[in-house]
């Protein structure tokens, strides 16, 4: 062993990583919205972190998001409930206990990152791995196997399925929720990721690879996934967005976790209350955000195609 | 002195990349005499595609012209009485149409890709007659096209067929007799037999030379295999890194190589006839055209390269009769 | 004996017909029977389509036979598989003809170059850094340190080739099969490509098949050389024999279309009409016959057999005299 075998290692790695992630950046940038989709991504990223300052700030028992309630306020005669408009205490109003809106919006920005990410990232790794499996050994019997499979699955309609196990289960955890979804999810990466590899497999690089005697393990790992990598990716901002989409859809048709605010529950509950046009300060806030943070999303995707098809990019 | 078609001189064409400006042409003289072959060999990214294209004037958006004149015997095409010479750079958009497929008109590399797989091959040459010959009629157009696919050497009722019911060699043809369908003064033929096999490819070289022949055409013949350009060549130049080497009758250079690059290239071809010897090929890589090497082009492979290659560009001058070389040890001997 | 001994080698390939009509097959392959020697090099040459680099492919086991056997060693190795392939590989090699596509882009040089080591399980880490040091160097890529941490689009053509023989070559193998190695390079780089494989040859007695299109450097590059056409072999012999006096009229056509860096030279032309036969389930016939200028009526009715016309030189025809 050589002492600097760790460290010539992680150079390697990081260096490759790198230098690619400069190259990339350089790509993506030509695309303005991606960088507009960036900025947002971040501002909301940042704006669900800031949550327990602001709880601290303001004071952790009254704006606390599930709990808390502001026992200050008074009945909003409009209203008819503690629902205040947009104070200087509260910056975005109050829902019909008194708890804060703000608070609220925050938690749920965490919560669609949560929700979001995992779902993105557990359907696109498994929906990776099955692309290359089924790409690698297309034509075979576990081939025809995996599509069926994913067939079955990409048929079934995703919003009424969630709703239907939500129901017989009774409640849905959002874990329960971030499940399913990376299980309906994962075959339309699948799909994508096995046509990409049918292709690559062909290379000559491949084809070098076998005659060094590689494994097939080895060929779908260290060769033929690193080049389908980029794809994968931008899938999984798309993802991104059903999975959002879908947890508030279930949430505010009253199907989702209700120990858990997110922006979907916060449409739930003000319409449940009967407010939906009565406090438009509690209405628009969440609807705005989801829809917001999906099109960042969506606009990150689409800036990152041109990575991954070099005939796209600009110059 | 036999009629020049084309005399270019001083011609600079650079492409404009995210890294610098490629010199991809710099600086290059020539003349291209009537009835008459002239070859151009050298590698990739020696500039030799970028001559054609230029006088084509179909360059990407991202090329200059950064400088020369490129004469070209086509007044009478403009209805010019008065100036024979006409200079290619500087006619504006709808003279410079008149003046291509009439007056010059190019068969590209791997062009039988070119055709449209839709369409029937003898309809797109008639569609191209058409084009730039409005006042000839259908019939006439046909009977012209089924003249060509004779001409180079295809049963005109192949006329019927879609590209796909061709083979490559006939595809190649095809372009060919497209390219000579509105008999221009002028024909650039750049690498038309590279995508072929040995076979097909003699018999294709073996029309082109007939049709020359027999229609006294004028053409410039692109290659990177020097024994095509000495089978097809009267005179050839020698390119590298977007200049001229050698410029000569191809009898000369062969026999009397004077740039070290062409006798580098010369070594770097095995030949099926004569003495079993050791190919030298020439060491190194051809050169990055955004930072060319300083002085002569060659000289970081030059076996003879002196102090002054490194600084200085070698003058292109006339060694001998009609022998023009650049280099500084033809300037005061090897 | 032989290093490599092929016996009625064959691959066909099925052709998707009409669903009920019976299956078809391009006899891309088919029958080739023939031997090398160690140290030798031996040429593989032939128009597009003819099935010589299918033939080279089939030697590496990049795919199976459908008929014949290739022996090594005088083992047969059609059938291996498991860890006799594994083995087997380490002594088979194979170069390929696009620089630009043979090599991942995401594999550093040493990557590249240790990866049939790891494979393999070729000796500890520090031998197989030796190996890979002496890998390079053997190519000209020297010094090797400045190579390993580089990426495939930083190298020219001619480097990137010299990396492919280094990864071939670092496995040390018996047997190298070369696919038109150079046919993408440029031209003065492709020289310097063949001569190291010579030097190879020279210095680690490597044999080597070099499938080409490109009659005049298997003539430099090779000892013997075998023509293909269109699946099958139709002449063989060594290489100043086959140039000099070719007996087969396929051979002798393609010989005289191949054009000499000479412009005073007058080269006689053999003019070939007629079209190529079809690979697809072809008949009992000489494959040649359509466009062969003499041809008779036994070749309308039997093959012709490789047989040993001349000492060493091998032809199929009926009538090879003429």
């Amino acid at each position: 062993m050589y002492y600097d075998d760790k460290k010539k290692k992680k150079k390697g790695t990081i260096g490759i990583v790198a230098k690619s992630l400069k190259e990339n950046w350089l790509i993506f940038k030509e695309e303005k919205i991606g960088i507009i989709g960036l900025a947002l991504i971040i501002f909301f990223l940042i704006f669900g972190l800031l949550l327990p300052a602001y709880e601290h700030a303001m004071g952790p028992e009254e704006y606390n998001p599930l709990v808390g309630m502001d026992l200050d306020l008074n009945r909003n005669p409009v209203t008819g409930t503690f629902s205040h408009p947009p104070s200087k205490a509260h910056p975005l109003g109050t829902d019909f206990k008194g708890s804060d809106l703000l608070a609220q919006l925050m938690n749920g920005s965490q919560m669609a990152f949560l929700v979001g990410i995992v779902v993105a990232l557990s359907s696109v790794a498994i929906g990776t791995v099955v692309g290359l499996v089924s790409g690698y050994y297309g034509g075979s019997l576990i081939d025809s196997l995996l599509m069926r499979i994913s067939e079955i699955i990409l048929s079934l309609p995703l919003l009424p399925l969630v709703i239907v196990v939500a129901a017989v289960l009774g409640r849905l955890s959002i874990w329960g929720l971030v499940f399913v979804l990376a299980i309906l999810l994962w075959p339309n990466t699948a799909k994508i990721i096995r046509s990409q590899t049918l292709s690559l497999r062909e290379r000559p690089y491949v084809e070098s690879a076998r005659v060094a005697g590689a494994s097939g393990f080895r060929i779908m790992f260290r060769h033929l996934a690193p080049n389908v990598l980029p794809l994968s990716i931008v899938y999984m901002t798309l993802n991104v967005t059903s999975a959002i989409l879908i947890e508030a859809s279930v949430s505010f048709l009253g199907f989702g976790d209700p120990t858990k605010v997110s922006w979907g529950m916060m449409l739930q509950w003000c319409k449940t209350q009967g407010h939906l046009f009565k406090a438009l300060w509690w209405m628009l806030p969440p609807g705005g955000c989801i829809g917001l943070l999906c099109m960042a999303f969506y606009f990150v995707g689409t800036a990152m195609m041109p990575i991954i098809n070099p005939s796209l990019r600009k110059r | 002195m036999a009629d020049k078609m084309l005399e270019v001189k001083e011609l600079k064409m650079y492409f404009q990349t995210k890294k610098g400006y490629v010199k991809a042409i710099d600086g290059v003289n020539f003349d291209v005499l009537k009835g008459e072959t002239t070859g151009f060999v050298g590698e990739s990214g020696c500039g030799k595609t970028s001559i054609g294209l230029t006088l084509l004037r179909i360059l990407p958006d991202n090329a200059e012209i950064r400088g020369g004149e490129v004469l070209f015997k086509g007044g009478d095409l403009l209805g010019d009485d008065i100036n024979e010479y006409v200079d290619l750079l500087k006619l504006s958009d709808t003279d410079a149409r008149k003046i291509k497929w009439k007056g010059i008109s190019m068969v590209f590399q791997a062009a039988m890709n070119a055709l449209n797989p839709v369409y029937k091959v003898g309809d797109q040459i008639v569609e191209a007659i058409k084009f730039h010959e409005p006042d000839v009629t259908k019939e006439e157009s046909r009977e012209r096209v089924a003249k060509l696919f004779e001409l180079v050497g295809m049963d005109p009722e192949r006329m019927e067929n879609y590209p796909h019911e061709f083979s490559g060699g006939m595809r190649q043809r095809a372009v060919i007799a497209m390219a000579l369908s509105t008999h221009p003064k002028m024909i650039i033929m750049d690498e038309p037999t590279t995508a072929l096999d040995v076979i097909v490819q003699d018999q294709i070289m073996n029309e082109i030379k007939k049709i020359q022949e027999r229609l006294k055409m004028t053409m410039i013949y692109v290659s990177h295999d020097i024994s095509v350009i000495a089978e097809v060549s009267k005179r050839m130049a020698v390119m590298y890194a977007g200049r001229i080497v050698e410029y000569a009758d191809a009898v000369s250079v062969f026999k009397h190589p004077l740039h070290p690059y062409t006798k580098g290239l010369m070594a770097s071809f095995p030949s099926i006839r004569g003495e079993l010897k050791r190919l030298e090929g020439i060491p190194g890589e051809p050169p990055n055209l955004v930072d060319p090497p300083t002085g002569c082009r060659f000289h970081p492979r030059c076996p003879y390269a002196r102090e002054i290659c490194k600084k200085k560009e070698p003058k292109y001058r006339e060694i001998s009769t009609n022998h023009w070389v650049a280099c500084h040890a033809e300037a005061g001997g090897v | 004996m032989n290093l490599i001994e092929i016996k009625d080698l064959s691959k066909f390939f099925p052709v998707s017909r009409k669903i009920f009509a019976r299956k078809s097959y391009v006899h891309a392959v088919d029958e080739v029977s023939l031997g090398i020697k160690k140290g030798e090099v031996f040429g593989l040459v032939g128009e597009s389509g003819c099935g010589k680099t299918t033939t080279g492919k089939l030697l590496v086991r990049l795919m199976d036979p459908t008929g014949g056997a290739i022996l090594f060693d005088g083992k047969n190795v059609s059938g291996l598989k498991g860890k006799k392939l594994m083995n087997f590989r380490k002594h088979v090699q194979m170069i390929f003809q696009d620089p630009y596509e043979s090599l991942n882009p995401r594999f550093t040089v040493h990557g590249s170059v240790k990866e049939p080591l790891d494979i393999q399980r070729i000796g500890d880490r520090e031998e197989r850094e030796e190996r890979i040091d002496s890998a390079l160097r053997e190519v000209g890529l020297t010094p090797p340190e400045a190579y390993y941490g580089r990426f495939p689009h930083e190298l020219s053509g001619g480097q990137r080739q010299r990396l492919s023989i280094a990864r071939a070559m670092v496995t040390n193998p018996d047997f190298i099969v070369a696919d038109e190695p150079t046919s993408m390079l440029d031209v003065s780089i492709r020289a310097g490509i063949m001569n190291l494989m010579l030097k190879l040859r020279k210095e680690l007695s490597l044999t080597c098949l070099f499938v080409t299109h490109d009659l005049a450097a298997a003539r430099y590059m090779c000892d013997k050389i075998a023509v293909m056409y269109l699946g099958k072999l139709v002449e063989i012999a060594e290489t100043e024999e086959l140039i000099g006096s070719p007996l087969h009229p396929y051979t002798r056509a393609l010989l005289s279309a191949v054009p000499v860096p000479d412009p005073t030279f007058e080269r006689k032309r053999i003019k070939i009409t007629g079209h190529v036969s079809t690979p697809i389930d072809p008949k009992e016939e000489c494959r040649f016959l359509p466009r062969c200028p003499c041809s008779r009526d036994v070749c309308k009715e039997r093959q012709p057999d490789l047989k040993e016309v001349r000492a060493g030189h091998w032809v199929a025809c009926h009538f090879p005299e003429r």
